[in-house]
């Protein structure tokens, strides 16, 4: 096989035992080929001199000591995460309890309020019917007219209507069906003692 | 020399189950899969860091570095390539990171000679090495590895190629472009 200078570099690119027996082949009758050969191959002569070997009998146990602290640090690290999760999962739940405590707390402060509210304005509201009712007691104790007992009749059966329904309010403070309940009755029993106070002044004016 | 060239003819190429073998035995901190390690490379893995590192104090340091950190990494081999393979590769970055710490540091290490070396190719004298030794250290990091596995390790451009993940081809043309470097260096020298 015959080679040209030009193609000695793409030899040494290829390097295999065959390229460089076929460089050496040209070497032979190449001068400046030749010399660029020699330095190659002394390079590459260095370079397999530069392998070193050397026993050092404290380099093993030096290792194994390290890969045993190694592990035991990575063994107490997974203990460390492990406590750190732990630590983590009770606060959560601590803080999670006691912000349910709050929220609850909350809960019933805000209904006792709302309930007290309600009270307050239904007592006003009797407060009224009942001084409603005092301005038609004259005329009810000594009614005039078969009318005028018809309405005696239904308010005294409003008022053990109201009765009733109080006493059982009194047992469930929080039914809110009783307390609808017991506003209706007295709505009626306002109603009923307008009707009243109309009828007296339409007779007074007769 | 020949131990190490039939050493590295047994460097699997592909995953087997030896490499996973390794591997788990790695990841469990298994001393005797270290030792076994340990018997069969590190006086590649010793040479290897020595070309690159300059001294027997640094190169045992990261051996011992790679060492550690094949036992952290050994749960996320993923068997892409053999498990010594992976090793090399490890242990090149460690010179890598402890070259690059010493640039910091801005400290030249001395190039050890002083200790007497079994040497294979007793006919190279110790001036040329240390004048080779020298221009490599001037070298880029890859190139110089591609020089040192392939010229001083006698890895072939496959094994290197795998180790560097490059391919042949290209570990092929990193050494033509250093040596031809290195060439005309050596000229001016001598």
């Amino acid at each position: 096989m015959t080679i040209h200078c030009d193609n000695f570099d793409d030899l040494l690119l290829e390097g295999d035992t065959f390229s460089m027996q076929i460089a050496a082949k040209h070497a032979k009758d190449c001068a400046s080929c030749a010399e660029k050969l020699a330095s190659w191959n002394e390079i590459s002569e260095t370079a397999r001199g530069m392998h070193v070997s050397w026993e050092n009998e404290m380099l093993w146990p030096r290792i194994k000591r390290a890969l045993g602290a190694e592990k035991q640090r990575s063994r107490s690290h997974v203990w460390q995460i492990a406590a750190a999760l732990l630590i983590f999962a009770v606060l959560g739940g601590l803080t999670w309890r006691a912000q349910e405590r709050a929220r609850k707390f909350d809960d019933v402060i805000m209904r006792e309020a709302a309930l007290e509210k309600v009270e307050q304005t239904e007592k006003e509201h009797i407060a009224a019917i009942n001084n409603l009712e005092k301005m038609a007691q004259p005329r009810l104790s000594d009614p005039s007219s078969p009318l005028l007992v018809s309405y005696k009749e239904k308010l005294m059966l409003l008022d053990d209507a109201i009765a009733e329904c109080q006493t059982n309010i009194d047992r469930n403070r929080q039914n809110a069906h009783l307390r609808r309940q017991l506003l209706a009755i007295y709505t009626e029993k306002q109603r009923t003692l307008q009707e009243v106070l109309r009828e007296e002044s339409h007779a007074s004016n007769q | 020399m020949a131990g190490v060239a039939a050493a590295l003819m047994a460097m699997p190429r592909i995953t087997t189950n030896d490499d996973l073998r390794l591997a788990k035995g790695c990841a469990e901190g298994d001393t005797t899969i270290f030792e076994e390690i340990y018997r069969d490379h590190s006086d590649r893995m010793k040479s290897i860091a020595y070309n690159h590192l300059g001294n027997v104090s640094d190169a045992e340091d990261a051996v011992q570095e790679t060492f550690l950190k094949v036992h952290r990494a050994a749960s996320t081999y993923n068997g892409e390539s053999a498990f010594t393979t992976w090793m090399y590769r490890v242990l090149i970055n460690t010179c890598y990171d402890a070259l690059r710490r010493r640039l910091r540091r801005i400290q030249e290490a001395p190039i050890d000679d002083v200790l007497t070396f079994e040497r294979a190719g007793a006919s190279v004298d110790d001036a040329k090495r240390m004048t080779l030794r020298k221009m490599l250290g001037e070298l880029p990091e890859q190139r110089r590895t591609v020089f040192i596995l392939f010229e001083v390790e006698g890895l072939s451009h496959a094994e290197i190629g795998r180790i560097l993940n490059i391919s042949e081809g290209n570990s092929k043309w990193i050494l033509f472009a250093t040596k031809k470097q290195l060439q005309e260096q050596w000229k001016n020298k001598s």
